[in-house]
Parts: C-alpha cells; structure tokens; sequence
C-alpha cells in the first residue's frame, strides 16, 4: 500500500494551518515529520488517521486504511489492567480469551509480560509508554501514527523505548508516521525526514537516510553533516 | 486531624444549644441536651422504637434503590445522547422545582401511609441523581474518548468502559445526595402519613403529647441513619478515588 499526501491545506477559522503539504511516505518505512512546536504536526496526524476530516487536499492510502495511534500522552485507561487496555482496542469479534492472549503477546514483545495485570497508575512513565507501544502493534491497522511518542520520557528511558519501536517496527513491516520537534530523535528513527516549516506549514526538505542504525547514537558524530543540514532547513 | 476538627464542631454546637437552652429556660420549648439524649435512651430500649427505626430505615433504603435505579438509567441516557438529555429536560425541571409538601400531599391522597414517604423521596431524589450522573457521563476525558475513536472502539463499548467508569465519583456523589434527601422526605413524609411504625410518626405523637425532648430524640435517630450512610459512602468514595485517578 502507498501513501501520498497531496496539497493538504487546513485552517482553523481564518487561521492556515497546513499550507498545501506534499509527502509521500515510503512504505513499510518510518517517516519521520520533522517541525517546530505549533506547526501543525498534530493538525497532520489527526488528519491522516481519520479524526479530523475539514480539510483540503487529498490523503491517498490514508483514508481507506485503519491507524495505530500514539498519541502524546498514554491515554491508557487508569482503571483497567495493561492487559485489558491492549484488549480494549481489539476488535469485538475477537472472542475474549484470544484477545488476551494477543493482548499478552503484545506485552510480552515490549517486555512487559510480568506487568500485563498492573494498573497503569503503578507503573512507570516508561512502562505506560510501552503499554501504549504495544497497544498500538497489537490493533490490526493498515499504518502506525505516532505524535511526539517518546518527547515525556528522560533522555536514556527515551533510548531505550525508541529502540524498542525500531526493533518491532522492522519485524512488523507497516508503515510508521512519527512527528516530532526533536533532531536527534529524528535521525534516530528515521528511513525518511520531511522538515516542516513554521505555522502554516509546508514541507521544506525531504531527506532519505542511508546511514546506518549503528552510527546513529546521541554520542556518534557520523550524523553531524544530517543534524547541520536538518537544522538548516529549520532554521531557513 | 479531620476528625478532631469534627468532634471539636460538634461540641460548640452542642455548648450553644445548651446556652440556648439555659437562656431560654423551657423545656417545652428548646430542651437541654443531656435531657434529650435521657429520653433517646428510654425511647431507644423500647420496642416501639426499635420497629420504627427499622421501618423507616426499611423506607429509606428502598426510597434511595428506586431513586438510583431510575436516576442511574435516566442519567445514562441523558448522558449518552444530548437528544434524550433535551426530552427529559422539562420533566426533571418541573420535579425538581415542585415543593416537597406538595409531593408528599397528592401522595397522602394517592397512596396508603406507608408508601407516601417513600414515594415522596423518589420523587425528590431520583432527577437529583440523573443530573449528576448524567453530568458525570458527559465528563469523560475527551482524549480518552479520542483514543477510542481513533481505534475505531464502538459508541457502546467507549460508553460503558470509559464514559461510565469516570462517571464513578459523580456516582458516588449523586448516591450520597440522594440517600441524605431520601432519609429527609421519608422522614417528612411519615409525620404526615403517620404510617404504624415510623419514626416520624413517633415524632408527630411526641410533638402532639407536647414532649419536645421526645421530638428531638426521634429526629436525632433520623440524624443517626443519616450519619451512618454518610461515613458509608466516605468510604465508598475513597475507595472509587483510588481506581479512577
């Protein structure tokens, strides 16, 4: 499945948001939208997954496929196990011993099968974000959307956790949508960056990485030409 | 700390009804404490006293069942759906606004003695608890309900499993005001409808035998009932607080 985004406009009142984006997502791929705060990113997502349908322009893939959504914050229901969170989003014709069992599955792959009865309000912030990982792996979506998934977490909590998408991202296969305001984290994730520019937005540069995910660390240096071109373009 | 503040409360309303009572200087009038906590214990050994207590209770208790089960299903839907929130609206509006004497004196010509107070609280109680729950339903963090949304989670399921559990506090809340009102009208009612054992009819004969201490005595075991439901449904509540925050 392909996905293309085509002279994608949005306003708020008289207000532009999205002035006229342009994006193909590669598939089986992480694409990584790359912006400063308020420039619409969540605007872009809200769009992309079906939640925001006032706009102009054209989503080709997005509108007939189903989203997994990470949004900001967890959003796990505090009065349920993680177990029945992940349970929650399966669909109704899933009988309910296999959605536990897929539920537990799914915990299991962000190792937090010895957690699957926890209420989130026990566990960590990283714990709940990979609950919210693992929910999103588990729903039988077409593409994934993440907004800002790992900006709350601490810088080594963050690593930790984005390795972990990578890894189950790669052996899943599906698309992957990540916007973000952090350069790092951008060229940590990403097969493709599109930059966007202040509010309204519109896409700036479009890089491909090559480089390899090894040579990628917040210590390693071979990405510093990337970051000076990235911030460039921010920048411009 | 709460509850020295409590008993400390207590006590100063107690030191000023005895003033009032001391300044006042009949017992016909405004009796003294210790005289009317005497006469809850001579009422309270009695077995008149014991059926009445457990009657209204018995009327209390099924007053607040009603009001919940229909306050509880009106709130519901009134929660779920602004179309059934609009078309219950008047009738609500025009319950709540009627007096309560008004309701327990159409039900003194409707209904036999005993089923006057009950009625009456019912009335009274069940739309205080469909705008409370209602209001709860509507309160549901809306980022969950977006969550929901985004993973294509049914109108029903998000009701029941998001909508309703943060709905709780209200709950608890709305079942707190309804059980104090239901022990007030029920209580009301019954000096009225004097049914064969109730504590208001205690109350009303006491009042008509001019034995004002007597008065107080039945009415501070209708206070008893509601202290009790009251440190209930604290618990209740703190219980609830911990699973939904």
């Amino acid at each position: 499945m392909s996905y293309t985004i085509s002279q994608l406009e949005k306003h708020y009142g008289s207000t532009p948001v999205l002035a006229g984006i342009d994006l193909a997502i590669p598939e089986s791929a992480i694409t990584v939208v790359l912006g400063p705060s308020g420039c619409g990113k969540t605007t872009l997502l809200n769009i992309l997954a079906g939640l925001d349908h006032d706009y102009a322009g054209s989503i080709d893939g997005f509108a007939d496929g189903r989203a997994s959504y990470v949004f900001q914050e967890d959003r796990l229901l505090p009065w349920i196990s993680a177990r029945d969170n992940i349970a929650f989003v399966l669909r109704p014709s899933i009988e309910a011993s296999q959605a536990q069992h897929l539920s537990w599955q799914a915990l299991s792959s962000v190792g937090l099968d010895d957690q699957a009865d926890s209420m989130p309000p026990a566990m960590s912030g990283g714990q709940r974000r990979r609950v919210a990982l693992a929910r999103a792996f588990a729903y039988p979506s077409d593409f994934l959307l993440l907004d800002e998934p790992f900006s709350s977490l601490d810088l080594k909590t963050r690593i930790a956790v984005m390795d972990l998408f990578v890894k189950i991202r790669a052996k899943d296969g599906r698309s992957a949508v990540v916007v973000t305001h952090d350069v790092r984290e951008a060229i940590y994730l990403a097969d493709r960056i599109a930059v966007l520019s202040e509010r309204p937005a519109r896409v700036l540069d479009v890089v491909d990485l090559s480089l390899d995910r090894s040579q990628r660390s917040y210590t390693s240096s071979a990405a510093v030409d990337l970051e000076t071109r990235l911030y460039r373009s921010i920048l411009s | 700390m709460a509850r020295v503040d409590g008993l400390l409360a207590l006590a100063v309303i107690v030191a000023l009804w005895k003033l009032a009572s001391i300044g006042i200087g009949a017992d016909i009038i405004l009796p003294a404490p210790e005289r009317v906590l005497q006469t809850l214990a001579r009422v309270a050994t009695t077995a008149r006293f014991a059926s009445a207590f457990a009657a209204t209770a018995g009327r209390g208790l099924a007053a607040f069942g009603i009001s919940m089960a229909m306050g509880l299903a009106l709130g519901l839907a009134g929660g779920a759906s602004r179309r059934v929130e609009a078309l219950m609206a008047p009738g609500l509006t025009i319950v709540r606004a009627t007096p309560v004497l008004a309701v327990i004196l159409l039900a003194l010509i409707w209904f036999p003695a005993g089923v006057v107070p009950v009625f009456s609280a019912v009335v009274m109680a069940f739309p205080v608890v469909a705008a409370d729950v209602a209001a709860g339903i509507r309160a549901a963090d809306p980022r969950l309900m977006e969550m929901a949304d985004s993973f294509g989670v049914s109108r029903r399921k998000a009701l029941f499993q998001i909508r309703v559990p943060s709905a709780m506090p209200h709950v608890i809340s709305a079942a707190r005001n309804a059980v104090g009102l239901s022990w007030k009208v029920v209580v009301a009612g019954e000096v009225l409808s004097m049914p064969g054992h109730a504590l208001g009819t205690g109350m009303q004969n006491a009042r008509m035998a001019l034995e004002t201490a007597e008065v107080f005595a039945w009415a501070a075991a209708g206070v008893i009932l509601c202290a009790i439901s009251d440190a209930i449904f604290d618990r209740l509540a703190r219980r609830i607080a911990c699973h939904t925050q």
